[in-house]
């Protein structure tokens, strides 16, 4: 598993691949979190996004949480198949605010 | 010639042809009764010592046949001569107090005179010629008669003391020859050198023909390895014929019973059923699975098996039960303790005695510290298991240096550790074991029967990548859909995740947990038409009431896990775990 971190603009953009699972979640979650503090939004780029578990999706949720009592963006982009299947199984495609694409995202959060 | 030489020359030539005694000796005393005109003649040979033992008649001739005929070493008058190793002339048989009057009677002969030579090489003493009755003129045995019989008797003793010889090495040969074909067969009863990369091997030296140690391993269904080694007390024929029936009883019983403790258990109780004679078997026994890394061992009273890590640490596993041969009413007769060790790259040595107690040179003994040194250097070297174990095996069998006793050395040898397995990650080569459905369903391991793929890794977040790649290719094998197939990792993922972060409580993200915290056992199973998957853990039972899937519209991070399992399965169970210990989840889904 690897996470990318770009700065587009205002918004923080986090590229993770790989596996997402029980042994690498942590890190997932300390990156989306320390990226929530100094910026104004951040778009997770899924798409090289393999694998995912619930202590991945949980990452996610915690992170997306985080940033809405911010009043930040947070944003999920080009969620790739897996992942996507397994946020519909948790129902939570209907409450994370998702883009096809990167560049999508970051044109509606700017 | 004269008849006498001309007698005795013959004789003489007979003896040389012949090592049947007995037919020669017969025509003998038929020869020389005629010539010194005895009325009979018998050959007495002593049958144990001259104190207790018996002189019995081995060739006869005359009007009455004794031969059989055994009279206590010592009585009569053919017992004088022998006891004292010196001829008798008894002119007046009946007038000797000596004589045993009850034989005549039993013969109904009468017995007037005697003519007795002893039968003896150097100084042991083999029998007695004895003629009787000689008849013509005074009817009295002479000089001459004596100095005949006495010639006769030379040659006879020689050539008797020459036939036993020869039977003597002849048995000797047979017992040689059935020595080497033993070795033989015993050698066969090792397991073949299986290859480089076959992560186990071993070496014996016997330290006479035939051994009392043995090692043995193979591979189980599933591609786990079943290892033994073991040391009968004693070097002889008789530890070999015992070390023979402990080595098929492992083979036979290694291949339905998984579990090293019960197995050691169950072959402890069929050695005790025979009599051991105060013989016993010091024995290990284990399964590795080359695959995690994971080895369960099981020590009945044998030497500690060194286990040596790659940060050049040697441990030793002290045995926790007595040897097998001890009967299991003094023991209480339950299993013996396992032990998991996880190698993590590093070697097991199992060893007898003789490895570590041979010399290195005369009266050097290798000692723990040597072999631990000589594996040492070994392992630095980049040798091979096998070359590692050959030296050592090869510096106590110099020549000049007696073996004292057999060596054997097993070596499990886990080249790859953990973490670079599960690193591999899509190259791990899990063995996928496609079996009948219809597997006995006897044995309380029935976990682990009919099924397509078993593993048990520790309960490690680590491990978890692992036990996705195996529920993939079972699953896929089974022939579900790619996205049923995801499914199905995800649902045993997350299982296995509870077990990790709930049953054993490693870390409350997860992640954290990296120190061992017991085992997941994962069974993936068809069972009419069926995908069946069992994760068993060994943590304190879980209360499964407080088990729930979260509500979903309450958005918050965690509880998933147990949402995702029921969301794909058709069925999710708890069951009681086979023997009371820990927790067993039971998951199916149809195909």
């Amino acid at each position: 598993m690897e996470i990318n971190i770009s700065q587009q603009g205002a918004l923080q953009v986090v590229a993770i691949s790989g596996e997402v699972d029980l042994s690498t979640s942590p890190k997932v979650r300390e990156a989306l979190l320390s990226c929530i503090k100094g910026a104004h939004g951040v778009v997770v780029d899924l798409s090289a996004v393999s694998y995912i578990d619930s202590s991945g999706v949980a990452s996610l949720v915690e992170a997306f949480q985080t940033a809405k009592t911010k009043g930040l963006g947070f944003a999920l982009a080009e969620v790739s198949e897996t992942p996507m299947r397994v946020l519909k199984l948790a129902r939570l495609d209907q409450v994370f605010v998702i883009y096809p694409r990167v560049d999508e995202a970051v044109a509606a959060m700017a | 010639m004269n008849e006498p030489l001309e007698l005795l020359v013959e004789i003489g030539r007979h003896f040389a042809a012949t090592l049947d005694i007995e037919a020669t000796m017969s025509l003998a005393l038929k020869r020389i009764a005629h010539l010194m005109a005895a009325e009979g003649g018998a050959l007495f040979l002593l049958e144990g010592d001259l104190d207790g033992g018996q002189l019995v008649c081995r060739a006869s001739h005359g009007p009455v046949d004794v031969r059989g005929l055994s009279i206590p070493a010592g009585t009569g008058i053919v017992g004088r001569s022998v006891a004292n190793n010196a001829p008798e002339m008894v002119w007046d048989v009946q007038n000797d107090p000596h004589f045993n009057k009850s034989l005549d009677k039993q013969f109904d002969f009468t017995t007037r005179s005697i003519l007795c030579v002893p039968l003896s090489v150097k100084d042991e003493i083999l029998g007695a010629l004895e003629m009787v009755n000689k008849s013509g003129g005074d009817a009295l045995f002479t000089q001459e008669d004596l100095t005949l019989l006495e010639a006769l008797a030379g040659s006879a003793a020689l050539a008797i003391s020459n036939a036993r010889m020869a039977g003597e090495l002849a048995e000797k040969e047979v017992m040689r020859r059935e020595l080497a074909l033993a070795a033989e067969i015993q050698r066969g009863l090792l397991p073949a050198p299986a290859g480089e990369d076959f992560p186990v091997c071993g070496v014996n030296r016997p330290a006479r023909v035939v051994s009392g140690d043995f090692f043995d391993y193979f591979t189980l269904y599933d591609g786990r390895i079943a290892f033994t080694l073991a040391d009968v007390s004693g070097k002889g024929m008789n530890a070999a014929l015992l070390m023979a029936k402990t080595a098929s009883l492992f083979r036979c019983l290694g291949k339905e019973d998984l579990r090293p403790g019960r197995l050691l258990q169950r072959i402890n109780a069929e050695v005790c059923e025979t009599s051991l004679r105060g013989m016993f078997v010091t024995m290990v026994a284990g399964i590795y699975d080359p695959t995690t890394g994971r080895l369960v061992l099981a020590n009945a009273g044998h030497e500690p098996p060194l286990l040596h890590s790659t940060d050049d640490q040697f441990q030793a596993l002290e045995a926790t039960a007595p040897p097998v041969g001890i009967p299991p009413e003094l023991t209480g007769g339950g299993p013996v303790p396992e032990e998991v060790i996880y190698l993590e790259g590093g070697s097991l040595y199992i060893f007898t005695d003789g490895a570590t107690e041979g010399y290195v040179e005369p009266g050097v003994e290798l000692g723990a510290d040597g072999f631990k040194a000589m594996v040492q250097s070994g392992v630095a070297a980049g040798q091979s298991a096998q070359t590692r174990i050959d030296a050592i095996a090869d510096c106590l069998t110099k020549d000049g240096v007696v073996l004292r006793d057999d060596i054997t050395v097993l070596v499990i040898d886990d080249a790859k550790p953990l973490q670079e397995r599960l690193k591999r990650g899509d190259n791990t080569a899990l063995k996928v074991v496609k079996r009948d459905q219809a597997m006995g369903e006897n044995g309380e391991d029935s976990v682990f029967e009919g099924s397509l793929c078993a593993l048990t890794v520790p309960a490690r977040a680590e491990s978890l990548k692992l036990v996705r790649r195996a529920v993939s290719e079972t699953s896929t094998a089974c022939g579900f859909s790619h996205e049923q197939c995801q499914d199905l990792v995800l649902a045993v993922d997350e299982a296995c995740q509870n077990v990790v972060r709930h049953a054993y409580g490693g870390g409350d993200r997860g992640g954290q947990g990296n120190q061992s915290q017991g085992d997941i056992a994962v069974d993936l199973r068809r069972e009419k038409g069926s995908f069946v998957i069992l994760i068993r853990d060994y943590a304190p039972a879980v209360d499964v009431k407080k088990i729930k899937p979260r509500d979903l519209d309450d958005v918050r991070p965690g509880g998933l896990g147990v949402h995702f399992i029921r969301e794909v399965m058709d069925t999710v169970e708890h069951l009681p775990p086979p023997d009371g210990q820990g927790n067993l989840l039971r998951l199916i889904k149809a195909i």
